[in-house]
């Protein structure tokens, strides 16, 4: 079936801007990457008590996007009651051929993905950790049974869409059963992507970070020199995920991980500082050099290096786990470290978008 | 949790157990524009399956751009496995946490001149005190520390094998002169407990010339434990091999991503080994030695958080305690066929393993504690007299017997005992024989 040229007409063209796609989502999506929940709070309230909403797919949208801010916000239950609202996400209210004024020969449903995905993640954030994992498993067979579909009527997009969707779940899965220290069915998942050929240096390393967490540091080091030898080969799974600094720095920092596992700390710190050097935002290159600098007894330097990053970079350093380190960092070299730490609150709380959890700091 | 000298001091211990940082995981809630723009299906739309993507890529990045200067990291999905919330970012350890045998401890310490003075020559000390003994691991005595500044730290780092059960206290000690040019005296102590990480069972099976070990390793931690090495070493003169089961043949062949890691879930979980132990002797003939046998020691080396090791051996493991027997009464050969109701003969043979001269002995088929018939019987006198064997001497003799029923028979039981030192001997184990008619 022939896919049918984009159409020239701007008056007609739907997909123009964002606006097009829903009433002022331009303004929303700018809103969350300010990390301004609170606002998108605001102004969804304000959309639909002065009714400027008029399509259902414009409800659904501010909806998801009132339930994406109340999880920002740790608002768990009100987000879990907001999804509640809707019932059944497979009701035929959601479809656009419930519509076809609004959504002429367009059919399917309406319903942001997204909504699901929280979906199956609030029950975990609210302790009931076993619903929240069937949800995701069941999930994850809903968007195969889609992948089908898709694949049997010839839908090459749809079928992109929902096979990354089918990688998305598996990641979020992955991630739940690691913080639950399920090591073995992570290590499953992990070998169930890998084989899919998703051959991917991200996940590989990730891979070898599970393996280190675990304590097979051979099986690490053998992950890690795959990845190694895929930069060398130039390959990745040629989707482009990872720019070529990104790649590079992706290998010296796992590298450096070996190095500080075998406590060669200057070695690891050396790898770090070739990560910074490319890419001066690189958090995870800065935040573990710090480390290293603690642990070869120079915790002044440690300190100093997570003060500069807050400093130079603030909209990647402010990071939860950063500002743990440099917190624990403070109680171990100030006896009074109360002061030093109300400071950097006082500095986050002007600073921060409004989903940091600044419990994290102690103070 | 540390105590203080009364009095006010310039100097204070501030300590932090050092154990291996962890990666941080966290699942977020960081999605992809499109799940949140547009409807789930909408790519099933040509018009859009053709007009979205270009829209869309504007505002998915694609490369780490440092001029980005928005929160839009912490919501929007740079690569799929941002969704594990688990990118290599390490936490330092938060609480001090469980110590366990065999590991190594490690600290942190920093002393702190909170005062607004200098201190002078200062004496530092750490050390390990339990029960039993104290280790030093530092002492500045030799070389003290010039000074600390107002407001200056001197830090150091400590390590300790911990090799004791129970509680254990750091003392640090620190000696100095402060601002007054008073020689002051600052004791701080740390308390912690070791426990015990792992319970080792044992079971031990002999056949014929080999000997088995089954050891069931117990965890006991609060993490799952990586077995990193388990060996057993053998004692002088023994040799062991473990004994695996083959993981399923890989037939995709080299595509082996990796080895399944052996690892012991904590609290309670298990994991049992095998090993095969062959004894050998420097001399050529077999010697057994009566008594006890020692077989040998497992070392175990394990590890946790990013390969945090610890280490311990077992006690001596003992084998099953050898006898030796002093009788052995062998079946040499029985007849190809035996007839119903009709004698045959079977032909035995009786060895003196001792240095003296047994006997004279008896020789009969016993009967069980079920006191069931005999379908297989001596024919004529129901026990055989046997006279004396000499020392490391043998006989052989012939006994008559008789089956009373056809088919699949037993003849069960055959006992000798020694008349003179009236004692039996544990009867034979039961032979089968078909029986046939004429």
């Amino acid at each position: 079936m022939d896919e049918p040229s984009p159409t020239a007409d701007p008056l007609t063209n739907q997909f123009g801007s964002l606006n097009d796609l829903a009433h002022e989502l331009a303004s929303l999506q700018d809103l969350a990457t300010r990390g301004s929940w609170r606002s998108i709070l605001d102004k969804v309230s304000r959309a639909r008590s002065l009714n400027l909403l008029s399509n259902p797919h414009d409800h659904l949208i501010y909806l998801s996007y009132n339930v994406l801010a109340l999880s920002k916000l740790r608002r768990f239950t009100d987000a879990s009651n907001e999804l509640d609202s809707l019932h059944d996400f497979n009701s035929h209210h959601y479809k656009y051929e419930t519509y076809p004024q609004l959504y002429p020969s367009r059919s399917g449903s309406m319903v942001p993905f997204s909504l699901r995905f929280i979906h199956a993640q609030l029950p975990i954030k609210l302790g009931n950790r076993q619903e929240g994992l069937d949800r995701f498993y069941l999930l994850l067979n809903f968007v195969r049974q889609r992948i089908k579909e898709k694949e049997s009527n010839s839908l090459q997009e749809s079928v992109k869409i929902w096979k990354k969707r089918e990688n998305f779940v598996l990641n979020c899965l992955i991630g739940h059963h690691l913080g639950a220290k399920e090591f073995n069915v992570c290590l499953d998942l992990i070998k169930d992507l890998i084989n899919h050929d998703y051959l991917d240096p991200v996940l590989i390393s990730k891979l070898g970070y599970i393996q280190m967490q675990i304590g097979d540091l051979e099986g690490a080091k053998g992950s890690f020199n795959r990845v190694e030898t895929m930069l060398n080969e130039g390959k990745d799974d040629g989707s482009s995920f990872l720019g070529e600094v990104e790649f590079r720095n992706l290998v010296n920092r796992n590298k450096a991980l070996v190095y500080l596992v075998g406590k060669d700390y200057v070695s690891a710190v050396r790898e770090y500082e070739e990560c910074i050097e490319r890419d001066h935002a690189d958090i995870v290159a800065i935040n573990n050099k710090a480390l290293c600098l603690m642990y070869s007894r120079d915790l002044s330097d440690s300190i100093k290096v997570l003060e500069n990053a807050l400093e130079r970079v603030p909209t990647v350093a402010l990071n939860e786990t950063l500002v743990i380190n440099l917190c624990s960092m403070y109680e171990l070299a100030y006896v009074n470290h109360s002061e030093i730490k109300r400071t950097l609150s006082n500095w986050i709380a002007r600073v921060a978008p409004d989903d940091f959890d600044a419990s994290c700091t102690r103070v | 949790m540390s105590t203080t000298q009364q009095g006010t001091h310039s100097l204070a211990f501030r300590v932090m157990r050092l154990c291996k940082p962890s990666f941080h995981v966290e699942p977020p809630f960081r999605i992809d524009p499109t799940d949140l723009f547009v409807g789930e299906d909408i790519f099933d739309d040509p018009l859009a399956a053709s007009n979205l993507p270009p829209l869309l890529s504007s505002h998915v990045s694609k490369s780490t751009d440092s001029s980005d200067l928005t929160y839009g990291d912490r919501f929007l999905l740079h690569h799929p496995s941002d969704a594990m919330g688990f990118s290599g970012l390490l936490v330092l350890p938060q609480s001090f946490g469980a110590i366990y045998l065999g590991e190594t401890f490690c600290s942190y310490i920093s002393i702190n001149n909170s005062s607004n003075f200098e201190v002078r020559d200062v004496i530092i000390k750490a050390e390990i005190q339990t029960e039993r003994q104290r280790i030093l691991l530092l002492d500045t005595s030799k070389s003290p520390v010039e000074s600390i500044r107002a407001g200056g730290r001197y830090d150091f780092i400590v390590e300790h094998d911990v090799k004791e059960l129970g509680a254990h206290t750091l003392v640090c000690t620190a000696l100095y002169y402060d601002g007054d040019g008073d020689r002051k005296y600052l004791p701080q102590f740390f308390k912690f407990v070791v426990a015990n990480p792992l319970s080792v069972r044992t079971k031990v099976r002999t056949v014929k010339e080999t000997t088995y070990l089954e050891a069931c390793i117990e965890n006991h931690t609060k993490s799952n434990l990586y077995m990193d090495q388990v060996e057993f070493d053998p004692a002088p003169h023994w040799s062991a091999i473990v004994l695996k089961v083959d993981s399923a043949d890989d037939s995709t062949g080299g595509r082996e991503i990796f080895k399944p890691p052996i690892l012991i879930r904590s609290g309670g979980g298990i994991y049992n080994y095998l090993y095969q132990l062959k004894f050998s002797s420097p001399g050529s003939a077999q010697v057994k030695v009566e008594g006890t046998n020692i077989l040998g020691k497992l070392q175990i080396t394990w590890r946790t958080n990013l390969g945090e090791p610890g280490r311990l051996q077992t006690q001596q493991i003992l084998g099953t305690p050898i006898t030796r027997k002093e009788i052995e009464l062998q079946i040499l050969e029985i007849p190809s066929r035996i007839n119903l109701d009709r004698p045959f003969l079977v032909h035995l043979n009786l060895t003196n393993h001792t240095d003296r001269k047994l006997g004279p002995f008896e020789v009969c088929l016993s009967q069980n504690s079920a006191h069931e018939e005999k379908t297989v019987m001596i024919n004529g006198l129901q026990t055989m007299a046997l006279s004396q064997v000499e020392a490391f001497g043998s006989t052989d003799f012939h006994l008559n017997l008789i089956a009373t029923k056809l088919g699949v028979q037993r003849i069960s039981r055959i006992t000798v005992s020694d008349k003179r030192e009236k004692k039996s001997y544990d009867p034979l184990p039961d032979v089968e024989i078909f029986v046939e008619s004429d």
